[in-house]
């Protein structure tokens, strides 16, 4: 919605005057140090990492273009750790996103301790990560709790962490850190929605699943794309709790991009890293246009 | 709001004062940017520049001899030193005490006599001009055998002449300096300003006399007393450890307890010590270098490291300040031979432009070994053109230190030389990290058929010398030929089979399940990875057995049981069937050859080829690294460990540290081994003499002559082992390790574990292919 | 587009007068099944407030045990071989959440006895507020910057932030180091400040916050002669001042527990933060651990309790003038 209001804007403005083009110099002047520090601290690293990628190791530097991506696209490493990335992220990122929507919904009813719960729900962020460490391992170790719960219902003894489980339990780890906060932006984004339309609504006789899917829904769509985007953000994040629960090379279904990215840096393979790293990036880009376009397309209907 | 806002824009003067305002903030944001971005410099400048002065050192042959030093103080210019020297005609240790001038470098024997059984436990000079000393005097009473019946222990303070050693007077303080035990003993001994003695004893309890050897009072220090220093202000400190490593405790007459712990202080662990300073309250000396300390204020001036001036930390044995500005050290520097010379070195402050400068050469390594540091100190004191730097990667952490170092390496800050010890070599070999040798040992004229090509060829990928490798040893493991046959090597299913045959109490003396897994996996790790291909084994046969063959031996030995029968008492009776050590010489060949009493055979680590004996770099090993800026320079000091000299001072009469590489040293260390010492009997006659004895637990054997058949079958070892040992990376045994215990615990099948254990090494395969 | 909701309820004023009324009626025969659905959501958020809390509440009373009785406790969870792997959890561990006998040894031990983890906690504020605060300012002018003027270049760039926002550490890291020691600051705070202070992400969500002030707004200032500083000082900040604070809590939050920028761009572990020594707890250490773990939540709570009014405010902006 955003470009489509600029759009008409900037039309209205066309053949700018002397005073728009100061202001518009003025503008950027307070992009500028902003800029130069992210063209320092971010770009610059980041054609750092292009270089990397295209050279056979950071020591000698020889120049081989594709090969690497090529030796990492193949790497059977890497493919399993980008399809459990992928994975990981499109389990919670939604998961994520609708059970923190749900919890607000929840907090949204007429309940009391309102304020307290809120508090509740968002402190994991504060949580050391030793005490996080500690507790999930606990619970979820081979001699845990957990399977001492699922033992009292007669089940068999799960490894939690090293079977094909490990995802659900990083998914968890990773929904009960991460909800509070999405919970406090939907919450935000719902007490804003302006009463007057869900009354009108209520009273031509609406369904509440429709108001929610009709007015709601379209009415946060820039807090669910903000959200998603933040949850994913939040999902890379979710691997130092696991190197930390597993160390660099945990069972197979944990082992996420960052891990290699993190042991082929480790192992003085930058170029593996770097590789990955652009594989990696251009894939966001593509996600993220996405969303956008998605959050574009349903703006304007709000709008209209 | 909008309103508002008008109101305020349509103020002309406002809006004027708000275009300024604006570029203010520009001005303000850019100025963050800036200071952000210049201030930063500041931040290591002092490191990378060279400091405008530095310490020079100039080595001072001792005017005495001085095998033992056993007190030291300083009095001015002048030291005095007790030493203990060895008396040929009445073959006791006599007691004499040095004035030794430092400004003249002459020594001057006071005349000063020690009473027999008595040793001095400290000097300090005091305020009246005279030495004062703590004689501890023994006098035994014998019976009529001639054994010691009864003794007597008294602590004398003696005052003592400092121009020729007359005694001018002596006080028993036995009876004030008695503390918790019967036996009184001093540690440490000190003298503050207004001349009150400080003794303190092996119970931590510092007790205070004054000039007139009247008690002060007794301090409970409470901590474990390392040393006392007193300072140039004439206050006396103590150290002890506490949780930060060392710690500076003033000893507080007026308040009699021992104050806090002085802040700011370098602390830590390892070797170092405090003495009086001239120009600064303490002198402080560690394995580092010298700093002067000023306690008032807290600061530490670092004046500088020992490396840089040519000396080896742990042969420093006193420092000093003079009254010019210039320090000493006394060192005590042991040779690879085994002798030892004393060293009086002065450092002289200089302005590093008188100082000729010398092309530096960095050493990097995770920790120097003693043998490196030595070599470097001697090239240092010998190289005019070249002079090399040593940095620790891994002081702290060792995680933290190959982070740095692996950063250092990609950013051009590489080491021209990089120490191989707990490096991963291949890793960094298959990166082109170093440089090739071989071109570089031609162009010095040295031949590689000069050295031992098996051991060359264990740094060598593709043709190419990566690393050197001065001296070795043989990592190994023996059984007896009678058991094992004929053999140098076994696979692991034979290794496993021979010990299911033989029922014996423990496979190795002290055998733990880590014991196990060391041998039959760790050390041949490659064996379960086929890198051409990817796959791994650890689901296999193989694995699978050793796990339920380690499941038989205890998690960690129970050393506290009390032991029995020895070693080779246990491999005679084959109450034990293999022993790993290395091998080092072949007098320590002979002896493992006595140990089993009979005939062994050396069958290393079970692999595939059935080629397992390792080896081990026994005096460091190094690579010229590929991105060094100066490959000349960094070879020139390489080489040198290469050389004819250095191979050959490393040939002993006693057995050697390791067989040098070079092979006419080789020979002639395997030459000196079968030479036969000779004395003779009573009759005149010559008789063959042993020319060391050697001993291993429960076993001692004098070692002859090697015969020439004993020094061939130690060739035949050497040139067996083709691998470099101890290479194997720790996340492989951390996973190992980690998911084979509920096995061992018994939750879990092996079959289960190794599925584990294989999926998560395969991921680190998949990674690294 | 949608107007601001305070224009819209004067034009449909007297029509919701009505509708009120009815709803209310509609309401009352709803009481009993309301009753009974706030009962049930009050149940589960308590259900999920319990699991949310459990580990703050673990991490407090936790602190209040004897050092050997945490280690007798999860000695095992922390125990690492000597090449600093991990042990297996042989047996069976179970949270304790009440302490045998309630004990104090911990923190003497923390604040009295070894000045180190107060020094590592010192080094924690030294090295994230300055980051917190200059984000901020570098952020709020990008955002601005942003706001203003919007062209396709701008908008490229925007994407580009978004992208670098995104990239997981371990990719810029080493690159970091190289521009760290390029700047020469490599081994000082300032090898962590810099990439903090210049990070995207508090650009990114304030551009988020500031585009949704209506450009009429910005106009209308303009127009009555406003120049750019004024429109950023007395329209764009006052509106984003609670947006600010809630991203300052999630910039706190976020390099407060950072953990491996220090490692590789601080090699003197005395400079390191009090996140590094948490985040490689072992068995010797454990007996400590919850004790700093404790007084290394103080500060995120309180900037937590402080700022939790301006978190709910600055994001109930965003909808609020959503454009």
């Amino acid at each position: 919605m955003h470009f489509h209001m600029n759009r008409k804007q900037r039309k209205k403005k066309a053949g700018s005057s002397p005073r728009t083009r100061r202001g518009k110099l003025v503008s950027a002047g307070y992009l500028l140090p902003s800029a130069i520090g992210v063209l320092l601290f971010f770009v610059l690293p980041f054609m750092i990492v292009i270089y990397y990628s295209v050279v056979d190791n950071p020591i000698s530097g020889q120049f081989v273009f594709l090969d690497n991506f090529i030796m990492v696209f193949n790497n059977s490493a890497f493919k399993q750790a980008a399809v459990n990335t992928l994975t990981f992220s499109a389990v919670s990122v939604p998961l994520a996103v609708v059970l923190s929507l749900f919890l607000a919904m929840m907090l949204e009813s007429k309940m009391p301790f309102k304020s307290q719960f809120r508090t509740f729900f968002l402190s994991p962020m504060m949580v050391p990560i030793a005490s996080v460490v500690l507790i999930w391992q606990v619970l979820f170790h081979y001699n845990g709790m957990m399977n001492e719960i699922i033992g009292l219902f007669g089940a068999d003894k799960v490894d939690w962490l090293n079977s094909s489980y490990a995802q659900v339990v990083i998914v968890v780890l990773f929904l009960w850190k991460n909800l509070g906060y999405n919970m406090i932006l939907f919450m935000a984004a719902l007490s804003s929605i302006p009463k007057d339309i869900i009354e009108v609504a209520v009273l031509e006789s609406a369904k509440s699943y429709q108001i929610f899917w009709h007015i709601k829904l379209r009415y946060m769509s820039s807090t669910i794309l903000f959200v998603t985007i933040m949850s994913l953000i939040n999902s890379f994040k979710v691997f130092r709790e696991i190197y930390l629960l597993k160390g660099e090379y945990p069972y197979p279904t944990m082992y996420m991009l960052q891990h290699f990215m993190n042991n082929t840096f480790g192992r003085l393979d930058y170029q593996k890293m770097s590789a990955a790293a652009i594989m990696m990036a251009v894939v966001m880009v593509i996600i993220i246009g996405i969303l956008f376009l998605t959050e574009n397309h349903f703006g304007k209907d709000v709008e209209g | 709001m909008r309103r508002n806002i008008m109101r305020d824009a349509m103020n002309k003067f406002m809006k004027k004062f708000i275009r300024f305002k604006n570029i203010i903030f520009l001005f303000a944001m850019l100025f963050i940017l800036s200071a952000v971005l210049s201030g930063c410099g500041k931040g290591d400048g002092a490191g990378d520049e060279r400091s405008e002065y530095v310490y020079v050192s100039e080595y001072v042959e001792m005017d005495m001899e001085c095998d033992y030093i056993s007190g030291l103080t300083s009095s001015g210019d002048d030291v005095f030193l007790s030493v203990s020297e060895w008396d040929e005609e009445t073959g006791f240790n006599t007691n004499y005490l040095y004035r030794y001038n430092m400004n003249e470098n002459k020594a001057v024997r006071l005349s000063l006599e020690m009473p027999e059984n008595s040793s001095i436990s400290g000097m300090a000079p005091g305020t009246d001009g005279s030495l004062i000393m703590i004689v501890n005097c023994n006098t035994f009473e014998m019976d009529e055998e001639g054994n010691v019946a009864d003794s007597k222990s008294t602590i004398e303070i003696w005052n003592v002449s400092m121009e020729d050693g007359t005694l001018l007077g002596s006080e028993d303080v036995t009876g004030l300096v008695a503390g918790k035990s019967d036996y009184a003993y001093i540690q440490h001994f000190c003298v503050d300003g207004q001349g009150n003695l400080y003794l303190s004893d092996g119970d931590n309890c510092i007790h205070i006399i004054d000039k007139e050897f009247k008690k002060v009072c007794d301090i409970d220090a409470g901590d474990w007393i390392n040393n006392m220093a007193s300072s140039k202000e004439g206050d006396v400190y103590m150290t002890s450890y506490g949780s930060e490593g060392l710690q500076l405790q003033k000893v507080d007459l007026t308040g009699k307890k021992i104050g806090d712990a002085v802040a700011g202080i370098p602390g830590g662990y390892g070797n170092q010590s405090y003495y009086t300073g001239v120009s600064s309250s303490l002198l402080h000396s560690n394995s580092d270098g010298v700093s002067r300390v000023d306690v008032g204020t807290g600061t530490v001036e670092k004046l500088f490291d020992w490396l840089d001036v040519d000396i080896n930390s742990d042969y420093v044995n006193y420092v000093g300040e003079l009254s010019d500005g210039r320090l000493w050290a006394i060192t005590r520097n042991y040779e690879i031979s085994g002798s030892a010379t004393s060293e009086l070195v002065f450092f002289t402050r200089k302005p590093s432009s008188e100082v000729p400068a010398k092309e530096e050469i960095l050493y990097g390594t995770m920790w120097i070994g003693s043998d490196v540091k030595r070599n470097i100190i001697d090239f240092n004191k010998k190289n005019q053109t070249y002079r090399i730097k040593v940095k620790e990667y891994g002081n702290d952490d060792y995680q933290t230190g190959l982070a740095q170092f692996n950063a250092d390496l990609t950013t051009g800050n590489c080491p021209d030389i990089i120490g191989l010890d707990s490096l991963d070599y291949s890793l960094y070999a298959n990166k082109g990290v170093f440089e090739d040798l071989y071109p570089y040992m031609e162009k010095s004229g040295m031949d590689r058929k000069d050295f031992l090509g098996n051991v060359l060829e264990a740094y060598e990928v593709n043709g190419k010398l990566y690393g050197i490798i001065p001296y070795f040893q043989i990592s190994t493991c023996m059984a007896k030929t009678s058991l094992v046959g004929e053999r140098s090597g076994w696979t692991l299913t034979e290794m496993l089979d021979f010990v299911d045959e033989h029922e014996a109490e423990n496979v190795f003396d002290y055998g733990s399940r880590s014991t196990i897994f060391y041998y039959c996996i760790y050390n041949n790790i490659d064996e379960f990875i086929n890198w051409e291909t990817g796959e791994c084994s650890f689901d296999g046969e193989g694995f699978i057995r050793t796990l339920e063959f380690a499941a038989q031996f205890p998690e960690e030995y129970d050393y506290s049981g009390e032991r029995d029968e020895g070693i080779s008492s246990k491999l005679r009776s084959e109450k034990i069937l293999l022993m790993q050590s290395s091998i080092s010489s072949v007098q320590e060949f002979q002896m493992m050859n006595g140990l089993f009493g009979e005939k062994i055979s050396f069958v290393g680590y079970p692999n595939n080829e059935k080629q397992g004996n390792l080896i081990q770099p026994a005096g460091g090993s190094m690579a010229l690294s590929a991105k060094s800026k100066n490959k000349d320079g960094a070879w020139e000091f390489m080489q040198t460990m290469l050389s004819k000299e250095y191979q050959d001072s490393l040939v002993s009469d006693h057995g050697g540290w390791g067989f040098p590489v070079r092979r006419e040293s080789l020979e002639k260390q395997f030459e000196q081994d079968m030479k036969a010492e000779y004395s003779e009997d009573e009759s005149g006659k010559k008789v063959e003499q042993p020319k060391t004895t050697w001993g291993w637990d429960d076993f001692e054997m004098e070692i002859y002559a090697a015969t020439p058949e004993e020094v061939e079958a130690v060739m035949e070892l050497i040139t067996s082992a083709n691998k470099i040992g101890g290479n194997v990376d720790e996340q492989l045994t951390n996973i190992i390790t980690e998911e084979a215990e509920p096995f061992f615990k018994g939750q879990k099948s092996a079959a289960d574990v190794a599925q584990i254990i294989q999926n998560r090494i395969q991921i680190y395969v998949n990674e690294n292919r | 587009m949608k107007p601001g909701s305070d224009k819209n309820s004067g034009s449909q004023g007297a029509a919701l007068e009505l509708w009120h009324k009815q709803v209310l009626r509609k309401k009352k025969i709803k009481n009993a099944r309301t009753l009974v659905r706030i009962c049930l959501a009050t149940m589960a958020a308590a259900c999920f407030a319990v699991l949310f809390l459990m580990p703050i509440v673990l991490t407090i009373t936790n602190s209040f045990m004897s050092a050997s009785e945490i280690s007798a406790n999860y000695g095992q969870v922390f125990a690492t071989t000597d090449s600093g792997g991990k042990m297996y959890i042989s047996e069976k561990v179970n949270l304790k959440f009440i302490p045998d006998m309630v004990s104090f040894g911990q923190y003497i031990t923390v604040l009295l006895k070894s000045p180190e983890y107060l020094l590592k906690f010192w080094n924690s504020v030294i090295l994230v507020v300055p980051i917190v605060v200059f984000q901020l300012l570098v952020a709020a002018g990008a955002a601005f910057g942003f706001t203003r003027y919007r062209g396709r270049v701008k908008e490229m760039i925007f994407f580009i932030y978004i992208i670098l926002m995104l990239m997981p550490y371990q990719v810029t890291l080493v690159p970091n180091y190289l521009v760290s020691q390029w700047l020469h600051v490599l081994d000082t705070n300032w090898a962590i400040w810099l990439p903090g202070i210049f990070s995207p992400f508090a650009v990114y969500l304030l551009t988020k916050y500031m585009r949704r002030i209506p450009v009429s707004m910005m106009e209308a200032a303009q127009i009555d002669g406003a120049g750019e500083w004024q429109i950023f000082r007395k329209i764009c900040m006052p509106l984003c001042k609670g947006a600010m604070c809630s991203i300052a809590i999630l910039i706190f939050i976020d390099y407060w527990n950072m953990v491996e920028q220090p490692l590789i761009l601080l090699s003197d572990a005395e400079k390191h933060p009090l996140s590094v020594f948490l985040s490689k707890i072992n068995a010797g250490e454990i007996g400590l651990a919850f004790a700093v773990a404790t007084i290394y939540m103080v500060p995120p709570i309180l900037v937590f309790l402080y700022g939790e009014d301006y978190l709910v405010e600055g994001i109930t902006y965003q909808g609020g003038i959503k454009g």
